[in-house]
């Protein structure tokens, strides 16, 4: 398989692309997570909060990514309905340390599961429950049971316990994102 | 963690069964927080700049005895600072221009006003002292240079307390308290010490200095026990402005700022709330209100308040009624709620029938179910959240909820004036000559019509007294006055004729007598009717039972005309009836039909 896809972009070949809208609540690290995915010499070095929502690209082993990073904060959220139609993907990422929000998380997701435009669609979701770094981060399984995700029953799902600051835990969820993406196009 | 757990299981009791269309998400509830205070005591700052608001608490502990100042950042506390003594009210503010904009907390408790700034001990304020009472001064005096004794000491200082416009100061009203050994030892201790007296603190408040940015610098507004109101300087902590007031302030409400033009609204003991404006000497407008006032809140120009007696009214700028509305229950604090993404703003009022209830204007919005009596409720910037609900109860809980982005509230009869039904147009019918003319005649002659129909109401009742008492006077009542006997008379006539069955209920109506020797007698027309028995012995009437007396009487004539048949109840002896009785009978159906 890697060796054909390195033939085929040694072809010429494009790369699959895909679109993936990346969401959540404002502080939760949506851009960082973006950012740290890109190749390193492309990274911005200040993370400010996004206003509206910025595109982004990078690629995988075999498909390249175009993420719509919207914006968490409460006025802009109403922005992210008119971009379920033309996505492949979500990722949707958590600060596991604001248990406070936890609630708004949770009624944020529950609304986007109940959209006309993602309900009968069977499109993965990937969960960031990120800054893990952090003192009073809880664990994923715990953010897990708080969003009550064991509910969502007619999409695949997966969550990934990440620290966007190190990277650690994001490319475990890219990984699986990747393959859910190619068992869903074949 | 702990809190994260607890809230889990009871943020879902918290929203009963209206979760569905709840407005509100139930971020957390704690019911151990051990958090006693009232809402003047709660406040939510940005304490670090960095636009996490954190909620500022300053707690009376569940004894009145462990004062703490406690600050939580989100589920969890974040920092606690032992308060000396009993907080009045906790207000944030910024004292200076310098960034970060890091805002700066007082606490006002008794005379002082602590300050702190990022959560540490910065300055202490202290109100000036009160000149103290001469006679007063003269009696410590001579208690210093051993003049008097401890006996004479108190009554004289009784009757200073007694007859003298001026109160005592805390030493001598501590002292009247003592038992008499005990006084020695205190007189020792403070003697040599002059006496001072104090006023203490009742409700703080802030006002912009010279700019109305979120981030400008305020000064402090503060109400003391001895009927002032004093400004301060954020920066020098002198006192800019003073003003007395005709009661104590217990609510304090300010809009504008110093520098341009204010308006204080302050709410007093004596049940009145007074306006003052800048430069101003003395209230401008006064609202006396029918009951204690609860709470106190400005929505724009409008003053609300929640009185004890279940109202909440809503006032003018100028003192003026505009609407009122009586609420379920009563009410024990108030908030505003400002939601700036849509431009709402409302207030919550806590009563105590473990409801929140959401008024724009004077309409019902929301209605919010607690678990236990509210205590302090504060809406605003709590974590990241724009729309947080903050509540403590009264068993020391504490309630966090968040306003869902999604839910929008029905904005209410946002008409100002008339109600609809005003403007109804009725179809009254037009004035007619007669009408008219009826009309002329009343405003004309109002007296003569109204002596005349005096006259008239009086006449009617003297022949009413009048055919009252010649009733009674010749017995012709079927219940007997007469103390000896009293009786009561019922008749009944059963049957359709010609022959009818004539039934008199006799009753002893005293109490322990029983009544002999009674005769009962019919009186008719031997023409029409005749009876069986026209005149028998009555048998003796113990008091209380009811005697059913039954005779048959028989209509003769066959014209189907009907008399009437006199009863008489007599006693042995007197030719005077007891009681009368007429009885009408009925035209006998059975000739008619024959």
């Amino acid at each position: 398989m890697g060796l054909f896809d390195k033939l085929a972009s040694w072809l010429g070949l494009k790369k699959k692309e895909v679109h993936v809208l990346c969401l959540g609540l404002d502080n939760s690290g949506k851009t960082t997570i973006i950012n740290k995915l890109k190749p390193s010499n492309a990274q911005a070095q200040d993370i400010v909060p996004t206003i509206g929502f910025s595109i982004e690209k990078f690629k995988t082993s075999s498909l390249s990514f175009t993420v719509f990073d919207m914006s968490g904060q409460g006025r802009y959220r109403n922005l992210w309905e008119h971009y379920y139609k033309d996505c492949q993907a979500i990722i949707f990422v958590i600060d596991s340390s604001d248990i406070l929000r936890m609630v708004v998380a949770k009624e944020e997701l529950d609304t986007l599961l109940t959209h006309p435009d993602l309900k009968h669609r069977r499109i993965p979701i990937l969960f960031f429950a990120n800054k893990m770094d952090l003192r009073d981060a809880v664990s994923s399984v715990k953010v897990s049971h708080l969003l009550t995700l064991e509910n969502i029953k007619d999409k695949p799902w997966h969550i990934c316990a990440s620290d966007a600051l190190k990277g650690e835990g994001l490319q475990e969820g890219v990984d699986w994102l990747q393959d859910q993406i190619q068992i869903m196009k074949t | 963690m702990a809190a994260a757990a607890s809230s889990a299981p009871s943020s879902g009791s918290a929203g009963d069964g209206t979760r569905a269309t709840s407005k509100w998400l139930d971020a957390h509830y704690d019911p151990v927080a051990n958090l006693h205070t009232f809402s003047s005591c709660v406040t939510l700052a940005d304490l670090h700049g960095d636009g996490d608001y954190k909620l500022v608490v300053g707690n009376f502990g569940s004894t009145g005895h462990e004062m703490k100042l406690k600050v939580y950042q989100g589920t969890s506390l974040l920092s606690e600072n032992t308060l000396p003594d009993l907080p009045t009210s906790v207000v944030s503010f910024l004292m200076e221009q310098h960034e970060p904009r890091m805002p700066a907390l007082a606490v006002a408790s008794g005379p002082y006003i602590y300050v702190y700034k990022n959560l540490r001990p910065y300055f202490k304020f202290t109100l000036p002292p009160m000149e103290p009472n001469p006679m007063e001064k003269v009696v410590w005096e001579q208690a210093k240079e051993d003049k008097v004794d401890l006996l004479s000491m108190k009554e004289m200082l009784e009757a200073i307390r007694e007859n003298a416009e001026m109160p005592l100061s805390v030493q001598s009203l501590r002292f009247l308290t003592l038992d008499p050994p005990e006084m020695d030892s205190f007189v020792n201790q403070h003697k040599s010490q002059p006496i001072k007296r104090q006023t203490v603190m009742t409700c703080m408040a802030t006002l912009k200095k010279n700019r109305v940015d979120e981030d400008a610098i305020s000064c402090l507004v503060i109400g003391t026990e001895n009927m002032e109101i004093l400004i301060l300087d954020p920066e020098a902590f002198t006192i800019l402005s003073k003003v007395t007031i005709p009661s104590v302030p217990t609510f304090l409400d300010v809009a504008g700022q110093f520098d341009v033009e204010y308006r204080l609204t302050v709410a007093c003991r004596n049940g009145s709330i007074y306006i003052l404006r800048r430069d101003s000497k003395r209230p401008k407008y006064c609202i006396e209100l029918s009951a204690q006032a609860v709470g106190l809140v400005r929505i724009q120009k409008n003053i609300i308040v929640a009185c004890s007696d279940e109202t909440l009214r809503g006032y003018t700028q100028k003192g003026k009624k505009l609407w009122g509305v009586t609420l379920p229950a009563t009410p024990i604090t108030l908030g505003i709620m400002d939601e700036k993404f849509q431009s709402f703003q409302a207030v919550l009022v806590a009563l105590a029938n473990l409801e929140v209830h959401i008024y724009r204007d004077k309409n019902l919005v929301n209605v919010i179910q607690v678990p236990d009596i509210v205590t302090s409720i504060s809406f605003g910037h709590y974590g990241r959240e724009d729309n947080t609900l903050i509540m403590t109860t009264k068993g020391g809980g504490l309630i966090i909820k968040i306003l869902k982005r999604t839910s929008t509230f029905h904005k209410g009869d946002t008409a100002v004036g008339v109600p609809v039904a005003q403007s109804i147009k009725l179809s009254v019918p037009k004035k007619t000559k007669l009408y008219v003319d009826q009309t002329l005649r009343e405003r004309e002659s109002g007296v003569a019509m109204h002596q005349v129909f005096q006259t008239d109401l009086s006449r009617i009742r003297l022949m009413a007294a009048r055919a009252y008492v010649r009733a009674l006077e010749c017995s012709m009542t079927p219940v007997s006055e007469s103390l000896q006997e009293p009786l009561k008379l019922n008749a009944v006539v059963q049957g359709m004729g010609p022959t009818f069955k004539l039934c008199l209920n006799l009753q002893n109506m005293s109490e322990n007598r029983a009544v002999a020797n009674l005769l009962i007698c019919f009186v008719y027309d031997e023409n029409r009717y005749s009876i069986e028995r026209p005149f028998f012995k009555a048998p003796m009437l113990i008091p209380g039972l009811n005697y059913p007396l039954a005779t048959f009487v028989e209509c003769l004539g066959d014209q189907g005309i009907s008399d009437i048949i006199k009863v008489f109840v007599l006693s042995e002896g007197n030719s005077r009836p007891l009681l009368t009785a007429h009885i009408s009978m009925p035209v006998s159906e059975g000739l008619a039909a024959a």
